[in-house]
């Protein structure tokens, strides 16, 4: 026991000292350094409202992604985003657990859940696992409404906060997040991540080979619903309230979106995703009333264009990404960025070395 | 290792966001001072549309009368209407428009909200700001006894929705009739007026209860009508008997199934309870394609035209129970019905609804607090809503004044409801309707405008 | 207070929506069956196929069962449009990219729906509308009785299409295995749009009928997809007669479990029962056919 922690201490420290000298690091130093200023400058709403939300998707996204690794896609993690709210918001309340550590028993208990459907999900193919995921967050709605008292029915109820809104809830959730897509960045490194990889490029090499699919299909449900959990518990602390509708497929559908617009299994696509999607239903409401100016005369059957519009752009967006950019937006970032290195190696060049 | 240009880089794109952040932030300055209120309303739907039409119609006639005279700034000033769209009202949709409207537009008050859990929702963000929200919807009594005042409206102690923040409940109005008004209307009538019409017609015996199925949204609307239409029946000993409830998911369409389990339970009466799409669905349902040829009421939130075009000739003696007819006249029961009514319809082009005429109402009554507190101050505003006493406008209240009580129904009113029947006209391809009960309210000498009738083709429950 | 009746009545209704399923879940078994894709907008293509029926019905005041040919049409093309544009580019590669891609294309279908014609109900008014047939004390609509006979119809032609004509064979040898059927000539890329055309035609249908019997709004399309769905694995992917029965006891377990226990049970239902299922045998109940 001892000595697989020492070993655990040390690949950390390992992988660490390797990151630090990849030129990745940078970008997360500056990723993180953005994230710890940029409050400061930005209004009590932006920061509270959609700074905090981009971070706490950001690691729904992630999660998502994580099981994607895996091969495995599923349409249903608004069960676990849900199952990880409810959870912690009524420890809580009813158990008088404290908020932090509420937080973390929800998140194990959406992880309990998962390993359930995880099982269920062992040996099923790409579209039938899609399937039952989406499945099941649709009967988890059914079975809360019957529990009403508990569950406080349709009507939901408020959740008790951790921290005041505002900038410490900021910090604290985007401390959270940081270490958990940390912890997640690990696990992808290690041979449990490569295990991953294997699994979803081909399942049948991967068993032939002698890596245990089922364990580590399994182990990436767990993994994954674990933080989808712990997303769900600090997105019912932002929203200060829980209630049956955070189960829409709207809230399934988001994750993915995010992930596969920022690019699929890629660490930083998720976030990337978050952001582009948080900013885009924060900031383009704004522009609603000018929209419906607009476009009101050609669209008479409804008052207000702007969210089917911003919907449609969505689903839009997410086909185009799909179909022409397969590894998304990260991979044209990535572009950009190795186009500005060329420049940089053919300069350095001619100063002559 | 790391190169210069790099760095500069990404040096500059963070100038780059903190400026667009700076720049965003001045560019909320707002030029002139104005009257900022929040309109809180589900634009999904087509209750939120109407209060959205109703709202536009007060602003416009306040701001083309010279606008609210702030005292203490010495002048007119006119109101902005800052739209807060919680699409379809859920929690997780309500919440963040009515922040934005609150951190960001820096409203000075609020009018709407629709659902109850909606609504429960938002108005937090209101009570922990102190921006006093005159609630137009809603018919949870809790979002104003959730508070110390109101006794926490029952909920156990430790219940999450309690509220301790006196002061900041005492930012809330409930402009809306509650579940337990309705109920109450909707069991006198069946006992005051409906049984003794069924008593004779088919020589029924006196002790006889009428056979009432409930059919409802399985939601804390549906369920708190349910309860409160029981224990109203037990409390005055009502002589109506509940001999099936059916409930359905809040997304259904689909309703014959539990239409056909209650024609086999033979009821004297079905009471529907949803809203708008639902209900007609259910009455249409009931009718076309199960063969349930009974009564249906109807409650007040399908008083709108939407209701009466998807109902069509099966809407014909049917029954809604509600608090603003602009479908009952002309002659309407009260002049300023007729006065809104024609401006709405010349202006819009549709006829209104009751969520709008809740909402016209509430600009009305923010103004004259406004007003009389001679400040935009919350505070004053807030103190200044709640000595309110106008006279009642397009509601109806039993005191005939507007007035926000400060006991333990804490800054509620107390409106008056009445129960209509809609009448098929030939020549507006459209139903109309009469108001059917009762026979009188304060301020309003004869509100009953028609005798009840039972529908062609009626069939009482058994025995 | 239960009826024989009312039984009786619970159970007609039950093959009535059943009918409509079977629709659905074929149209989806055959797009699965030959190409091997997954459209998680099925239902989708099933609510624009109520709205054209809906347009033609009150913009050219066509009868609501011509109305059906109409849409049948309409969103067959669609239909192709959406095999060549989208899904086309996506085949042959990561099998979730042909998720994504439809699970993009619900947002887009539903929306544009929403703009066009907004929230409001509609349905499409039938000139049996309020009429039924009765028999002692159990009456039905016409309206469900024409229904089950337009599926009849339309299920015998499908069953001619498929085994007499020369399409018919080239898809079915598509479904047993594309790279042989390439090798003998049969013109892939034409059998996939005509396949995929196929099951948004079926999908229309279902749709057209949908909206005579029940009202519809934009958002209807996400709840059928995934009955049709249950139906499909449960009667065995790619088989034909599975989702035939499959549909046909779909629809009456689900209206008899919603006269006893109540319409909140309507949709989970449908779940539970996958979830038993899969977990039980995960490649449903009748086998996989040609995977």
């Amino acid at each position: 026991m001892q000595r697989m922690l020492v070993n655990l201490l040390g690949s950390i420290k390992t992988e660490f000292l390797n990151f630090s000298h990849s030129e990745k690091f940078y970008f997360v130093l500056g990723a993180i350094a953005i994230g710890a200023v940029i409050p400061l400058f930005l209004s009590e709403y932006v920061v509270g409202e959609v700074l905090t939300t981009m971070i706490i998707f950001a690691l729904y996204a992630s999660s998502w992604n994580l099981l994607a690794y895996s091969g495995q896609g599923s349409l249903g993690h608004a069960a676990f985003l849900g199952i990880g709210g409810f959870a912690s918001a009524l420890l809580a309340i009813k158990l008088s657990v404290p908020p932090l550590f509420g937080l973390f028993l929800g998140s194990l208990f959406s992880a309990a859940i998962g390993l359930l459907i995880g099982l269920a999900c062992v040996r099923l193919k790409a579209w039938f696992l899609a399937m039952v995921t989406f499945g099941f967050s649709v009967i988890i709605v059914t079975l809360i409404s019957q529990f009403d008292a508990i569950m406080g029915g349709i009507m939901g109820f408020p959740t008790p906060l951790l921290v005041e809104r505002g900038l410490a809830f900021y910090y604290m959730t985007f401390a959270l997040v940081a270490a958990s897509i940390f912890v997640m960045y690990l696990v992808m490194k290690s041979k449990m991540g490569l295990a991953f990889r294997a699994i979803h490029e081909n399942e049948l090499e991967a068993k032939m080979i002698g890596i245990d699919t089922a364990k580590y299909r399994l182990l990436a449900f767990v993994l994954s619903t674990f933080f989808a959990g712990l997303a769900g518990g600090l997105f019912a602390q932002s929203i200060r309230y829980i209630q049956v509708s955070v189960f829409d497929p709207y809230y399934s559908f988001l994750p993915l979106m995010m992930a596969v617009i920022g690019g699929l299994r890629t660490m930083e696509g998720p976030i990337i995703g978050s952001v582009i999607i948080v900013s885009i239903d924060s900031f383009l409401p704004r522009i609603d009333p000018i929209l419906q100016g607009l476009m009101g005369p050609l669209f008479p059957s409804i008052s207000n264009v702007g969210p089917p519009l911003r919907l449609l752009s969505l689903g839009l967006f997410l086909v185009i990404v799909v179909i022409f950019f397969p590894k998304g937006v990260t991979s044209l970032l990535h572009k950009v960025y190795s186009y500005f290195r060329t420049n940089e190696k053919k300069v350095d060049n001619n100063d002559g070395n | 290792m790391v190169n210069k240009k790099l760095l500069a880089a990404i040096v500059i794109v963070i100038v780059i966001v903190a400026a667009s952040a700076a720049v965003w932030q001045l560019m909320l300055v707002p030029s002139e001072q104005t009257v900022k209120i929040g309109l809180v309303a589900c634009y999904d739907k087509a209750e939120g549309q109407d209060m959205d039409r109703a709202a536009k119609m007060a602003v416009k006639e306040i701001n083309d009368a010279g606008g609210v005279y702030v005292a203490d700034l010495d002048a007119y000033l006119k109101i902005e209407l800052v739209i807060a769209d919680t699409e379809d009202d859920s929690p997780g949709k309500a919440v963040s428009p009515v922040t934005r409207a609150i951190l960001e537009d820096g409203v000075d008050l609020l009018v709407g909200g629709y659902t109850s859990s909606g609504t429960l929702a938002d108005q937090v963000v209101a009570i922990e700001n102190r921006v006093p929200y005159i609630i137009t919807g809603a018919s949870s009594s809790l979002v104003t006894r959730r508070g110390p005042q109101g006794n926490y409206g029952g909920l156990p102690e430790g219940d999450p929705l309690r509220i301790a923040d006196a002061e900041g409940m005492s930012y809330m109005f409930h402009y809306c009739t509650t579940t337990y008004d309705y109920s109450k209307t909707v069991a006198n009538f069946f006992a005051d007026s409906m049984k003794p019409l069924l008593d004779s017609t088919y020589g029924f015996a006196a002790s006889r209860e009428l056979r009432l199925a409930i059919i409802y949204r399985d939601d804390a609307f549906g369920k708190g009508v349910v309860a409160d239409t029981k224990s109203i029946i037990a409390n005055n000993n009502l002589p109506i008997d509940v001999v099936i409830e059916r409930s359905y998911p809040t997304t259904a369409t689909n309703f014959q199934t539990d239409l056909t389990a209650i024609k086999d339970a033979k009821p004297d009466a079905v009471y529907v309870v949803d809203f708008i799409a639902g209900t007609a669905e259910i009455i249409k349902q009931g009718q076309r394609d199960v063969g349930l040829n009974t009564v249906y009421i109807a409650v007040e939130c399908c008083e709108d035209p939407q209701f009466y075009t998807l109902l069509g000739t099966y809407g014909d003696k049917q029954l809604l129970e509600s608090k603003f007819a602009p479908y009952a006249g002309p002659p309407f029961y009260l002049p300023i019905i007729g006065t809104y009514v024609t401006t709405y319809q010349q202006t819009y082009d549709t006829l209104p609804g009751m969520m709008g005429a809740d909402t016209y109402d509430a600009f009305y009554i923010a103004k004259d607090a406004i007003e009389r507190a001679g400040t935009l101050d919350k505070a004053a505003v807030r103190d200044a809503l709640e000595s309110t006493a106008m006279d009642q406008l397009l509601i109806i209240t039993e005191t005939g004044k507007i007035e926000f009580s400060t006991g333990a129904t804490y800054h509620e009113i107390a409106p008056v409801t009445f129960v209509e029947q809609l009448v098929w006209n030939e020549n507006v391809g459209e139903c109309r309707s009469v108001i059917v009960y009762p026979a009188t309210a304060p301020g309003v000498p004869t509100l009953k405008q028609a005798d009840f009738v039972l529908p062609t083709g009626y069939q009482p429950g058994s025995p | 207070m239960i009826t024989i009746s009312g039984l009786i009545e619970t159970l007609l209704w039950g093959v009535a929506n059943g009918c409509i399923y079977i629709l659905l879940a074929t149209g989806l078994n055959i797009i699965f069956g030959v190409m091997k894709l997954v459209n998680f907008a099925h239902g989708q293509l099933l609510m624009i196929g109520a709205y054209v029926a809906f347009a033609a019905v009150t913009a050219f005041g066509l009868n609501a069962y011509v109305a059906i040919l109409v849409a049948i049409v309409a969103v067959a093309l669609i239909g192709a449009g959406l095999e060549r544009l989208t899904f086309r580019r996506v085949l042959g590669t990561d099998k979730l990219n042909e998720i994504f891609v439809s699970l993009g294309l619900i947002y887009v279908i539903e929306n544009i729906a929403v703009l066009l014609w907004g929230n409001k109900y509609k349905q499409i008014q039938s000139p049996f509308q309020g009429l039924r047939l009765s028999l002692g004390e159990v009456s039905i609509g016409y309206d469900r009785l024409l229904a089950i006979s337009v599926v009849i119809v339309i299920l015998v032609a499908l069953f001619i299409l498929i085994k007499k004509t020369k399409i018919g064979l080239a898809m079915r040898a598509t479904s047993q295995k594309s790279e042989t059927s390439m090798l003998m000539g049969v013109n892939i890329e034409k059998v996939y749009i005509f396949t995929f055309a196929l099951g948004a035609a079926l999908a229309a249908a279902a749709g057209a009928l949908y909206g005579i019997i029940f009202p519809f709004y934009p958002g209807i399309g996400a709840l059928p997809t995934i009955k049709a769905f249950a139906i499909i694995i449960l009667g065995g992917l790619g088989s034909i007669p599975g989702a035939v029965i499959g549909g046909l006891l779909y629809g009456i377990a689900e209206n008899t479990a919603v006269y006893f226990l109540g319409g909140i049970w309507q949709d989970a239902i449908a779940f539970a029962l996958l979830i038993i299922v899969l977990v039980i045998r995960p490649t449903g109940l009748f086998g996989e056919k040609g995977e």
